[in-house]
C-alpha cells in the first residue's frame, strides 16, 4: 500500500480494507497535528484515502503515513470504535421501492425492515453531495445494484440502499438508490456550527418508527 | 462601504474557498481561475484571498462610496459611466459612478476586485458561492448592496498579467492504480462545462470496464474517465468523491488555464 503524488497538491493511499480509511484519516490528523504539518484536507473513499496539502511536499506526506500505517493496519477490523457513540436515526419505512426490494430478495417486508434496523453500519466515507455519508455494514441479503434509471427528483430526508451501502439523502436531489423509507433527522443543517449529523468513522442504527 | 448591483449576469463571489470539509462532501469550491482572482487583489492593495466577484458578463454595479477596482482573468468589455476599463490595472470609480462588465472576448471568467474586498458572513469559513453544495454566503440578485471592507494597503499600478498561452497545452501527472495510456491527444472542450467541471471530447475509446467502480476521492484537476469516453476535469465546485477512473491530476496552474478555454477550444493534455 504505497504513498503516492495525486497531482502537485495532494497525495494517496490505495488497496486499504474498507474499515481502514476513516481511521486512517484520524490517525493522520492527529499526526500532522502534533508535527505541525498543515493539511488542508483528508479525504476517505471506500478503500483510498487523499490527503490534500498544498503546502508540503509528498514524501514528507508519505514518511508520516508509512509510520502510521503498520498499527492501523495490523489493528482489528472495526477496533477503536466499539467506544464511539452510537447515532440513532429514526425511520419511518414507507420508500417507494421497499416491496420491490422486498421482492427482489425473496424477502417480505417486514424482513427487509428488521434487517435493515438490525444492525450498526459505519460512516466509511462521504461524498455526493454535503452530509451525504456512505454507511457500511447492509446485511448482504440486502445487496442490490443501484436502480436501472436514477430518479430525477428523490426528496430530502429519503433513507436508500445501494450495493453494499445505505445512506440518507441530505436534501432533494437526483438519485438511483433504492428507496426504503424517511428520516427527519437533520443529516446537514447550515445554520448549525457542525452542519452535517454524519462524518467517516461514525457508529449509527436506523430506528422504525410509525408512518405518517 | 457598499455597492450596488443593478444586473447580476452570471456572477458569484469568490475567495480561495473552504478547506477541511471535504470528508463531509463539501468542495474547496472559490475562484475558478486563481491566478486571475489572485492577480485581480494584488492589482487593488488586498489579500490574495480577499473576496472577489467572479463573472461571465452582463453584470452592472453602481459605487455608492469611492473605490479603486481592478479586472483581471477573461478580457472582457468593462467600462466605468461609459469610458473602457483597462484590463489588470486599478482603476478608480467615484461615487454614484456605474461599472459595467459585459461581454468577454478573451475567456470565460473576468474577477472584479475591490479595494477593501467583497465583505459578509463567511460559512464554513468562506464567501465562496459553491454551486454543487448550494451554499451561498454572498447571494446576488438585482438591488443587492454588497458590503465592501476598508482597504489594508496602497493598489499597485501594476502587476505581471498572466498571458495566454497560444498553444493550450495543459500538463498532467499521471495517477497510481490506473494503467495510464498516452495523455498527448487533443481534445475539445464541450459545451458543458461550469464549475463543477469541464467536459472533453475526443478522448480516444477506452472500450473501459464497466458497471460500477469503486468511489475514489477527488482533488481539483482529477480528470474522470467517464463510461462514454468523455474526460470530466474537476474545477472549484467537484464533487468530493467519484465512481468513475481517475486517469489523472492536471497542474493548477494550468487548470486556472482550463478554466478560461471558451467551449469548442482544443487543448492538447501533456505529461
Amino acid at each position: 500500500m504505497p504513498v503516492e503524488p495525486y497531482g502537485r497538491e495532494a497525495s494517496i493511499i490505495g488497496g486499504l480494507p474498507h474499515e481502514l480509511p476513516a481511521r486512517l484519516r484520524t490517525a493522520i490528523i492527529e499526526e500532522c497535528s502534533s508535527q505541525h504539518v498543515p493539511l488542508d484536507d483528508v479525504v476517505p473513499a471506500e478503500s483510498s484515502l487523499v490527503i490534500v496539502h498544498p503546502n508540503v511536499d509528498h514524501d514528507r506526506i508519505r514518511r508520516v503515513i508509512e509510520t502510521l500505517l503498520p498499527a492501523e493496519v495490523g489493528a482489528p477490523k472495526d477496533a477503536a470504535i466499539q467506544d464511539v457513540p452510537v447515532v440513532e436515526i429514526p425511520v419511518r419505512y414507507d420508500g417507494a421501492d421497499l416491496g420491490e426490494v422486498a421482492q427482489r430478495s425473496g424477502l417480505g417486508i417486514d424482513d427487509v425492515i428488521a434487517l435493515h434496523s438490525g444492525c450498526t453500519y459505519v460512516v466509511r466515507f462521504c461524498g455526493f453531495s454535503p452530509g451525504f455519508a456512505y454507511l457500511g455494514g447492509l446485511p448482504a441479503r440486502l445487496h442490490l445494484p443501484r436502480r436501472g434509471s436514477p430518479r430525477t427528483r428523490v426528496p430530502g430526508g429519503s433513507v436508500a440502499i445501494a450495493a453494499h451501502y445505505s445512506a440518507v439523502y441530505p436534501r432533494e436531489s437526483p438519485g438511483g438508490w433504492h428507496l426504503l423509507g424517511s428520516t427527519d433527522a437533520p443529516m446537514w443543517d447550515l445554520r448549525r456550527d457542525v452542519p452535517m449529523l454524519l462524518q467517516p468513522g461514525d457508529r449509527v442504527r436506523f430506528v422504525p418508527v410509525a408512518a405518517r | 462601504m457598499t455597492l450596488r448591483v443593478d444586473r447580476v449576469g452570471i456572477t458569484t463571489v469568490q475567495d480561495l474557498g473552504r478547506r477541511g470539509w471535504a470528508h463531509v462532501g463539501v468542495p474547496r469550491s472559490g475562484a475558478a481561475d486563481r491566478t486571475s482572482h489572485r492577480l485581480a487583489n494584488r492589482l487593488v492593495g488586498n489579500p490574495t484571498g480577499a473576496a472577489t466577484i467572479e463573472t461571465s458578463g452582463g453584470l452592472v454595479l453602481t459605487a455608492l462610496d469611492d473605490y479603486v477596482v481592478a479586472v483581471a482573468g477573461a478580457e472582457c468589455e468593462a467600462s466605468v459611466d461609459g469610458r473602457p476599463v483597462a484590463h489588470c490595472r486599478s482603476t478608480r470609480v467615484p461615487t454614484g459612478a456605474t461599472l459595467r462588465i459585459n461581454r468577454l472576448v478573451n475567456g470565460v471568467r473576468a474577477y472584479l476586485a475591490v479595494a477593501g474586498g467583497i465583505r459578509g458572513e463567511a460559512l464554513l469559513g468562506s464567501l465562496s458561492h459553491d454551486t454543487l453544495s448550494g451554499i451561498v454566503p454572498v447571494p446576488l440578485a438585482s438591488g443587492t448592496t454588497l458590503v465592501v471592507g476598508s482597504p489594508t494597503a496602497a493598489p499597485t499600478g501594476l502587476d505581471v498579467p498572466i498571458t495566454p498561452r497560444d498553444d493550450r497545452k495543459l500538463r498532467v501527472d499521471p495517477v497510481p492504480y490506473v494503467d495510464a495510456r498516452s495523455l498527448q491527444i487533443p481534445v475539445v472542450v464541450s459545451s458543458t462545462a461550469d464549475r463543477i467541471g469541464v467536459r472533453l471530447h475526443g478522448y480516444p475509446a477506452s472500450h473501459a470496464a464497466g458497471g460500477e467502480l469503486e468511489s475514489v476521492p477527488l482533488v481539483r484537476g482529477a480528470i474522470q474517465l467517464t463510461p462514454d469516453d468523455e474526460l470530466v476535469v474537476m474545477l472549484a465546485d467537484h464533487p468530493t468523491t467519484g465512481g468513475y477512473p481517475v486517469i489523472g491530476v492536471m497542474q493548477p496552474d494550468d487548470v486556472d488555464l482550463l478554466a478560461q478555454c471558451p467551449p469548442g477550444s482544443t487543448v492538447v493534455l501533456v505529461r
